[in-house]
């Protein structure tokens, strides 16, 4: 018996989106895809390391605004 | 800081191969380089952490024209956890332990070769995101799950 095909269960407008995207060369998707827009407080410093992945996690939540996304759930 | 480039794409994957660094964009950049289409503004790394190859990361990233202390190479050669820097060419978060990826060694095996840039498989990609947990990574979800569905469809196809 000859297999079916499941449809992808994607929305029709996000569908759009990847099928243009997948016709884009690499540089073209890159160009598009890296936009520079300043984060107050993120932006604002040079280098920053943490000991651990939690400790940044808990940076973020004290010193970014709310507005920026960083926080958890 | 300008936005980062193919340019300078090209120039982390060319320097990490001169210097041998064993690593993987991750993250939103990774999931673009997949053909993930969506925007952004710095790459994330996730280089594997050893000794030998934080030396390596250090080298490659001061031949990208990263102005690192010795202090600040120290830290990256010792993989921190998380290090940001913001003061380079481009804007570049290296993650040496990602959220919901248990070994490098892992992800390394499912990775993903785009034209020689070295990318986490989108399985990674989710489950990093997902184990964050931030309110963008809860917002971007659901279309990248979808993206995740349609790129192994096209694997397949």
């Amino acid at each position: 018996m000859e297999a079916t095909k499941t449809p992808l269960a994607i929305p029709s407008d996000w569908l759009a989106d990847f099928e243009a995207a997948s016709r884009r060369p690499l540089l073209l998707r890159l160009r598009y895809a890296f936009i520079h827009t300043h984060k107050p407080g993120l932006d604002d410093g040079g280098f920053r390391a943490f000991d651990t992945l939690a400790d940044y996690r808990a940076w973020c939540e004290r010193q970014l605004p709310a507005w920026l996304g960083y926080g958890r759930v | 800081m300008a936005g980062f480039e193919y340019r300078q794409a090209l120039e982390i994957r060319d320097a990490f191969a001169r210097h041998d660094v064993r690593y993987l964009f991750i993250g939103k950049s990774g999931a673009i380089l997949l053909g993930y289409p969506d925007t952004t503004q710095d790459a994330d790394l996730f280089p594997e952490r050893s000794p030998g190859n934080g030396r390596a990361l250090v080298a490659a990233l001061r031949d990208l024209a990263f102005s690192l202390t010795e202090g600040e190479a120290a830290e990256i050669e010792r993989g921190k956890d998380f290090v940001q820097i913001r003061s380079g060419p481009f804007d570049v978060d290296l993650v040496f332990a990602p959220d919901g990826i248990e070994r490098f060694t892992d992800a390394w095996a499912r990775r993903v070769d785009v034209e020689g840039f070295p990318v986490c498989h989108p399985d990674d990609i989710i489950a990093s995101k997902t184990a964050a947990n931030r309110v963008k990574d809860r917002e971007s979800l659901p279309r990248l799950r979808a993206f995740r569905d349609y790129w192994i469809a096209r694997q397949k196809a």
